[in-house]
C-alpha cells in the first residue's frame, strides 16, 4: 500500500529562487527534507516554518546567516515542501512533529542551536527545545503560540476559522480548492502584488493535489479550544516549561498580523519569559517573513551577536 | 432550505462509484457525527450500507461511512459520485453538488452552525460554488 505522495519537482521559476542543494534525512520512517547551508563547522540556525509553507518561507533570510558564517539548517516539516506528505489525518499529531524534529537535530547532532520559529514551527520547534534544552543556545519567536487555551477569540469563531476545518469542509475547501495555500496565504501578507508575483507558485506547488493539502486542514485542528482538546496536554506542558526556560530570546511580530495579533501574542510570550528581547515589529502579516526578511535576518544576527558566550 | 433528499439504496446498475472526498475525523466536532449518525439511522444500520442522497438535478451520491477502532461511530466519512460507470465527471456539477451537501449537513447540525456561515467562509475563499 502507497502511504505516502511523492515529492514534488520545484517550478524553474521556483528554482531560481531556491538554489540550495535539497537533502534527505529518514525520521520516524517518513523522508524529511532540508537544506543545509553554510559553513560546517559554524554555529547552527535552524529555520522552521509552519501550516501551509515550507522552507522557502526563509529564502531570503538563508543567505545573509549564510554569509555571517553560519550554518543554516532549514527543514521541511514532513507534509509540507519537498519531505514526504502522508495521506491520512491520523499521521499527524504535535506530539509526532515534535518527535521528527527532535529526530533530524540528533541525527545532525547539533548543538548550540539558535532555534527560528513561526506558526506551527513554534510548537513544534519550542517542543524540541524545551525537552533537549542542551542542544539550545537561543530561541526566536514569530506568530506562534504556546498555550493550552485558545490562541485567540478569533479560533473559537465559526467564521471563518471553524468553517474552515469543519468535518468535510476542511477536505473539501483546503484540499480540493486549495483555499489555505492560496488565497489564504494571499490575505495574509502585507505586499499582496510582490507575493503574488514572486512567491504564491512556491508554495501552491508545493500542495498540487487535495491529497497532498491533507495538514493545512489536519493542523488548525491541532489548535486547543478547550480542555478535552488532543494536544491540551502538551501546550499545558510547552506552557509550563516556558516559564521555567532561561534561553535567550527574541520575539519578532508582524505589526499587521490580524490572527495573531501582536499585542495580544507578543504580550504574553513576555509574560512567558520576562527577559526576551523585543517585540521587535516589522512590516508584515502573519507570514511576516513574505514582507520583512531583511529586517528579520538582521535582528537574528544582531541577536545572536550579543549572546553571551 | 436544502433540496437534497436522503434516499433508500438506488439502482446501480451500470453506475460505478466516482470517489470525491474523505474525512478521517467526522467527530472533531462531535455534533457532525451525530447529524449523519441520525440522519441516516446508523445505530441500526452501522456498516450494512452507505447512505444516499439525491440533489434538487436529481444527481445521486453515496456516503460511506469509516468506523475505527475506539472511536464513536461513524469515525469517518467518504462522499462518492454515482455516475454511468464509463463517462468521466463533470467538475463543475461535481463542485456545485458538493457545496449543496455541505450545506444540507451545516442546516442539519444546526445550533451555531449554518449553511450561511459556510457560504460566508465560502465566498471569503472566493469559491464559485458559493457565490452562485
Amino acid at each position: 500500500m502507497t502511504s505516502a505522495i511523492a515529492v514534488p519537482q520545484l517550478p524553474e521559476a521556483i528554482r531560481a529562487r531556491w538554489p540550495y542543494r535539497p537533502r534527505f534525512a529518514t525520521v520516524n520512517g517518513w523522508r524529511m527534507h532540508y537544506v543545509d547551508e553554510g559553513d560546517p563547522s559554524g554555529e547552527p540556525i535552524v529555520l522552521l516554518h509552519g501550516n501551509p509553507t515550507w522552507g522557502f518561507l526563509y529564502r531570503d533570510i538563508i543567505p545573509p546567516l549564510v554569509a555571517a558564517g553560519f550554518r543554516v539548517i532549514v527543514p521541511d516539516m514532513i507534509g509540507f515542501g519537498l519531505s514526504e506528505k502522508p495521506v491520512r489525518e491520523q499521521a499527524h499529531s504535535l506530539d509526532g512533529h515534535i518527535a521528527n524534529l527532535t529526530g533530524l537535530m540528533r541525527q545532525l547532532d547539533l548543538s548550540r542551536i539558535n532555534l527560528v520559529c513561526h506558526d506551527w514551527g513554534g510548537p513544534t520547534g519550542l517542543g524540541f527545545a524545551l525537552s533537549n534544552l542542551a542542544r539550545v543556545r537561543s530561541l526566536v519567536i514569530m506568530s506562534t503560540w504556546a498555550w493550552p487555551t485558545p490562541p485567540a477569540e478569533f479560533h473559537t469563531r465559526i467564521f471563518p476559522w471553524r468553517m474552515m476545518h469543519a468535518p468535510l469542509v476542511g477536505p473539501h475547501l483546503l484540499g480540493r480548492h486549495a483555499a489555505l495555500v492560496g488565497r489564504g496565504m494571499y490575505l495574509s501578507v502585507v505586499n499582496r502584488e510582490k507575493f503574488r508575483a514572486e512567491a504564491q507558485l512556491g508554495y501552491e506547488s508545493m500542495l498540487p493535489d487535495p491529497a497532498t493539502r491533507l495538514l493545512t486542514w489536519a493542523w488548525p485542528r491541532w489548535i486547543p479550544l478547550d480542555d478535552k482538546a488532543r494536544a491540551y496536554e502538551r501546550f499545558t506542558w510547552l506552557e509550563q516549561e516556558l516559564r521555567k526556560c532561561t534561553l535567550p530570546a527574541l520575539i519578532i511580530w508582524g505589526r499587521e498580523d490580524d490572527v495573531f495579533d501582536a499585542a495580544t501574542f507578543s504580550a504574553r510570550f513576555k509574560t512567558l519569559l520576562p527577559h526576551a528581547e523585543g517585540p521587535l515589529l516589522v512590516t508584515g502579516r502573519h507570514f511576516v517573513q513574505e514582507d520583512s526578511s531583511p529586517e528579520i535576518a538582521a535582528a537574528v544576527l544582531d541577536f545572536i551577536a550579543r549572546l553571551p558566550a | 432550505m436544502s433540496a437534497l433528499r436522503i434516499l433508500p439504496s438506488p439502482p446501480l446498475a451500470g453506475t460505478r462509484m466516482a470517489y470525491l472526498l474523505a474525512e478521517d475525523r467526522l467527530g472533531h466536532y462531535p455534533e457532525f457525527r451525530e447529524f449523519f449518525r441520525a440522519a441516516f439511522d446508523l445505530d441500526r444500520i452501522g456498516l450494512s450500507a452507505p447512505g444516499y442522497v439525491a440533489t434538487e438535478a436529481g444527481a445521486i451520491y453515496a456516503l460511506v461511512f469509516i468506523g475505527r477502532s475506539g472511536e464513536a461511530f461513524p469515525a469517518g466519512l467518504e462522499i462518492y459520485a454515482v455516475v454511468p460507470a464509463l463517462e468521466p465527471l463533470d467538475d463543475t456539477m461535481v463542485d456545485r453538488d458538493l457545496w449543496q451537501i455541505l450545506r444540507w449537513m451545516m442546516d442539519g447540525v444546526g445550533g451555531e452552525w449554518s449553511a450561511a456561515k459556510l457560504d460566508a467562509t465560502g465566498r471569503l475563499y472566493k469559491l464559485a460554488a458559493a457565490e452562485q
